[in-house]
């Protein structure tokens, strides 16, 4: 009991600092990589099918090689987010930037929007509760590619301390692992998943009836 | 029998304009034509067609689908460029889409994700204009729409003609010298269709901008247009210019407005119903002509 306390505080930390890092870079990027795709057809041509055959290779296979190239380090677990993250990412996005109404589109130009002011004022906001979806499952890959990472390799955080809980017998701690595991989850909808999707069931009307 | 006329609005000329609004300019096609790529190769929209409007006009496209209307509505507002030809605004040839030529789209298309207000704004905020005279002329404008009260709420938050007001006010928010209109009641409920079209001739005694309104509703047309432009179909061009100079403003239920439309409607008539016998496989039997043998019952005969 005297172990959780501090012990799993500490896990608690480093696994949410790494998530928050991978899933940001994942966020960033994978948007951007999805504005690309549905946007450009020079993009899509040269990095299309590439994105396609990476996304059907389980993150965690990844591991091995960023174990391989950075060694037993962080650089390794955020190789391993990312890849499992970004890919759902940019893939959500690029739909929800294409399916876009055209109507919407047209309107703005003839008020004069063009460019970057059509793109960020117009398309992807209206894209947004598609990249919202986006980045709900791409959190999820997140997650799962980090614990996945923890799990495997020694290196603090909550994928090791349930290692460790099964290695000494330790069931209490194990449950307790996946009872904080779930608190988190509930916790970044909450925060911040739950809020947004509110606001877009506010704003587009989606909300039952 | 003479039409019960209902009293005119001398209100319209006598309230003093809020805000000196821009005057319409003419604009024009001069021998466009345009044509897409469709899977079976490039399909000819539009075949030559020229056409002036008048700076204060307000003109109707008429014409059945399929007969270009909302593209040569789109070739003016520069959405579309002419594969031959030239598309002119006051004499001058057009670069592209923008605010000078406003357009009310069939769907309102109003952005479901701000409310009323940052709406009409929107247009205001990409030309430049400072926080508190884009809350002014809003306000304004929603008050011109009859929508005030609702500035707050979203787009899913409003009925169907609501929303179009709300589109009308958004595209007259940047003061256009043309606006135009494709089918904007086209998916409203009769009585919603003609109050609205009521707002629109009162909107334009108001400001006499350049009307360009596209629409398959002859009695629609006729209400509120100072000419009609017939359109005919396959391919789409102009078949003829009818003027209509009943006095402003026009009732409803006129039955000058009656006699127009039904002498336009026949004029469409053969059009319409060329598209109707293409798309019903050659079976199909305009109402009032003589019976015609169904071709599929006479297999065989003759043989």
């Amino acid at each position: 009991m005297a172990l959780k306390d501090g012990t799993l505080g500490r896990a608690v930390v480093t696994s949410v600092l790494r998530l928050l890092l991978g899933y940001g870079v994942s966020l960033f990027f994978g948007v951007l990589l999805g504005v690309a795709l549905a946007r450009s057809a020079k993009t899509k041509a040269a990095v299309g099918p590439l994105i396609l055959g990476m996304s059907s290779v389980p993150s965690i296979c990844w591991l091995p090689l960023a174990i391989l190239w950075f060694g037993l380090s962080e650089w390794a677990i955020q190789t391993v987010i990312v890849l499992g993250a970004l890919l759902p990412i940019a893939v959500a996005t690029e739909g929800a930037v294409k399916h876009v109404p055209p109507q919407l589109v047209r309107a703005a130009r003839t008020m004069g929007a063009r460019g970057p002011r059509l793109l960020f004022g117009v398309v992807i906001p209206a894209a947004f509760p598609g990249i919202l979806s986006g980045a709900k499952l791409g959190w999820t890959f997140a997650l799962r590619s980090l614990m996945a990472g923890e799990l495997l390799f020694v290196s603090g955080g909550l994928g090791q301390l349930l290692e460790t809980g099964r290695d000494i017998g330790d069931t209490a701690l194990v449950v307790a692992i996946i009872v904080t595991i779930i608190a988190l989850g509930r916790a970044s909808e909450w925060l911040l998943f739950g809020r947004l999707d509110r606001e877009v069931g506010r704003r587009w009307g989606t909300e039952a009836a | 029998m003479k039409a019960t006329a209902l009293p005119v609005d001398a209100e319209i000329s006598a309230r003093p304009a809020k805000r000196p609004s821009r005057p319409g300019t003419s604009t024009s096609l001069d021998r466009v034509s345009f044509s897409f790529d469709t899977t079976e190769g490039a399909r000819l929209a539009i075949d030559g067609a020229s056409l002036h409007i008048e700076a204060g006009e307000f003109v109707c496209l008429v014409g059945p689908s399929g007969s270009g209307k909302s593209t040569i509505l789109n070739l003016i507002a520069g959405l579309l460029s002419p594969t031959q030809g030239r598309v002119l605004e006051n004499g001058a040839p057009i670069d592209g889409p923008g605010p000078a030529r406003a357009m009310v789209f069939q769907d309102a298309a109003l952005f479901p994700w701000l409310t009323l207000r940052e709406n009409v704004e929107y247009p205001l905020q990409l030309a430049g204009m400072s926080k508190g005279e884009r809350r002014e002329r809003s306000a304004e404008l929603l008050r011109m729409v009859h929508l005030y009260r609702f500035a707050d709420s979203h787009p899913h938050e409003l009925s169907g003609g609501m929303r179009q007001r709300g589109a009308i006010a958004r595209a007259l928010a940047t003061d256009p010298a043309v606006l135009l209109m494709d089918e904007p009641f086209a998916a409203l409920d009769a009585q919603t269709r003609e109050i609205l079209q009521g707002e629109v001739e009162r909107i334009y005694l108001e400001m006499r901008k350049t009307v360009v309104f596209v629409t398959h509703n002859v009695r629609e047309a006729v209400r509120l247009a100072d000419r009609i432009v017939l359109m005919g179909t396959r391919p789409g061009r102009i078949l003829r210019d009818v003027t209509i100079d009943l006095p402003r403003p026009r009732a409803a239920n006129d039955e000058r407005v009656a006699w127009f439309a039904a002498d336009v409607a026949g004029e469409i008539r053969s059009e319409v119903e060329k598209i109707a016998r293409e798309e019903a496989d050659d079976a199909w039997v305009a109402p009032g002509d003589r019976v015609r043998v169904d071709p599929r019952r006479n297999l065989g005969g003759g043989i």
